[in-house]
């Protein structure tokens, strides 16, 4: 019985340690890891999870694309956005839908929005002038 | 003769058909609204103390508008509530609080779209989501207001005085607490900030991106999230100013990156986390400048290149430098290092032994933080002495030859 539990708590740790899902941001508190300014906008924050399970926050999203880019660091398991209507919630970069440009103003002017529904992103692209954009187009537009 | 005769009439004729419209709770007129419609260009609307709640005000005239024992400007946390939309607009003298708190627009207590030659005087903004916004603008002054708002961290909130795509302002005398940034500057150009009080905001006292050809000028930047920064910029001068008391784990007095020919010219650094800390900084000269009581007088990382840093007085730090790689392409000369233990046998005032900067410890601390633990242990203690005799694992070439035995009077 005993063996059972230690068996099963090791897996729990081991899970816990590889975990996909990334850490709240604090606003006013976290720096960039790639341009070092202070995290202040839950609109445009950005967070990435390397293969070894090291988390990196940023301000943008032009800031994680550039930093996943540079080489800095191991290459990257997920990716993740903060979603442009909830106020510093991340969702999966991958699975999100972007807007550009417009009167779409991010810290590092990488300009570029996240949402989470198509529908949310439609409506918004009107009322924010932008552009539809894509996490390929958004990945291939930084250096 | 005749053209004084003429500049006579011609300003007398200007005085007749410029017009004083006063507004007040016990006068005809009382709203701004009504006075703002009623006026032409050149009027000057006097309002008197009391409180208005008439949503956003829009001055879409070059009128002059005075309040008379700061008159209350009410947003009801519903709107913007002072728009600027004319050239040559005098705002002096108002109480403006509560503008909205949206989160997709930016609302602010004063906004100017596109315009220039408008002066904004004495006024307190008070609890405003944006304090004063300065959008697309030309010719402005600030002056002699006092922005306040509260607040905090994991909280959305706007800059004090936000400044976006303009030139030539002139940022005077302003006291700005508890807002995002203090002071914030994005694509400005020739402007002036001189003689402002920052402090208490969350995150920087002043930041500056993508602003090039600007000067800041003893100002006092105090006690704010992250202290100041000045971001992909160049050509930008900073005199006489005063960084104080900025604590944090990326706090600094003062963040230098992507930076280039600028001039850091007698400030005061004291009690923060880093005095200065610099990435990606070229041709910067440091000149004359204390730095006094920090954690690291300066953070110069390896991405720096052609600095010069020069006749400076480094007292009572943990440390004076810290870097975090072994390329050393900045040169340090004459400054004043407390830690000197040198001597000066030619008594020339210049020490005869040069001064390595750059202790193992702060080595070593910057690979690996957890290892501040250790420190003023008597291992680490040793080991400090015997790199100070044969560097081995820091750079040899970081070095100030004629470190001065006495400290600069500044």
């Amino acid at each position: 019985m005993k063996r059972v539990v230690f068996v099963l708590l090791t897996i729990c740790v081991l899970n816990s340690c590889n975990s996909n899902e990334p850490k709240p941001i604090k606003l006013n508190s976290d720096s960039c890891d790639n341009c070092k300014m202070t995290i202040s906008n839950g609109k445009f924050g950005a967070e990435l999870i390397t293969e070894k399970g090291r988390h990196y926050k940023f301000d943008d999203i032009a800031c994680m694309v550039k930093f996943a880019k540079s080489g800095t660091t191991v290459s990257t398991k997920a990716f993740y956005v903060n979603d442009y209507l909830q106020d510093n919630t991340l969702i999966d970069a991958k699975k999100a839908f972007y807007l550009k440009d417009g009167s779409i103003n991010s810290p590092m002017r990488g300009n570029r929005a996240a949402f989470s529904t198509q529908q949310e992103a439609e409506q918004y692209k009107t009322k924010l002038n932008a552009a539809p954009s894509s996490w390929d187009e958004i990945f291939n537009s930084f250096q | 003769m005749k053209i004084i005769l003429l500049a006579y009439f011609l300003s007398l004729s200007v005085l007749c058909e410029a017009r004083i419209i006063l507004v007040g709770k016990n006068l005809p007129l009382k709203t701004i609204k009504a006075a703002i419609a009623q006026s032409t260009d050149g009027d000057t609307i006097i309002v008197s103390n009391g409180i208005y709640k008439e949503g956003r005000i829009l001055i879409n005239k070059k009128i002059v508008l005075i309040g008379k024992n700061f008159p209350v400007l009410d947003g009801q946390n519903k709107s913007e509530v002072l728009s600027v939309n004319a050239d040559n607009v005098v705002v002096k003298g108002f109480k403006i609080i509560n503008s909205g708190h949206a989160a997709l627009e930016d609302p602010c207590g004063i906004r100017v779209y596109d315009k220039s030659n408008v002066i904004i005087e004495n006024n307190i903004l008070d609890n405003n989501f944006f304090g004063i916004y300065i959008q697309n603008s030309k010719n402005c002054i600030i002056k002699n207001n006092t922005v306040k708002a509260y607040g905090e961290e994991e909280q959305l909130i706007g800059n004090g005085i936000h400044c976006w795509k303009s030139e030539n302002l002139q940022i005077i005398a302003n006291k700005i607490s508890g807002h995002r940034d203090g002071i914030y500057f994005e694509f400005v150009t020739n402007s002036v900030i001189w003689r402002n009080v920052s402090s208490g905001n969350v995150r920087y006292g002043l930041h500056f991106m993508f602003s090039n050809d600007d000067a800041y000028i003893t100002n006092i930047f105090k006690n704010n999230g992250a202290g100041v920064a000045v971001m992909f910029t160049k050509n930008v001068k900073m005199f006489n100013n005063y960084f104080e008391e900025n604590w944090g784990d990326s706090a600094y007095g003062l963040l230098l990156k992507e930076i280039a020919d600028s001039y850091i010219f007698n400030n005061r650094f004291s009690r923060n986390t880093s005095g200065i800390y610099m990435e990606g900084t070229s041709r910067i000269k440091v000149e004359k400048n204390v730095f006094k009581s920090n954690g690291w007088g300066m953070k110069i990382q390896a991405s720096c290149m052609d600095n010069e840093i020069v006749n400076n007085n480094y007292l009572k730090n943990t440390f004076d430098i810290s870097t975090n790689g072994s390329l050393v392409l900045n040169t340090f000369n004459s400054n004043y290092w407390d830690k000197y233990e040198g001597y000066d046998l030619d008594k020339n005032g210049i020490g005869d032994v040069p001064y390595h900067p750059l202790s193992l410890f702060a080595v070593l601390t910057e690979t690996n933080p957890s290892a501040m633990l250790l420190y003023r242990s008597f291992m680490i203690t040793l080991l400090d002495k015997s790199e100070k005799v044969l560097p081995s694992i820091t750079p040899d070439n970081f070095v100030d030859n004629t470190p001065l035995m006495k400290s600069l009077p500044l």
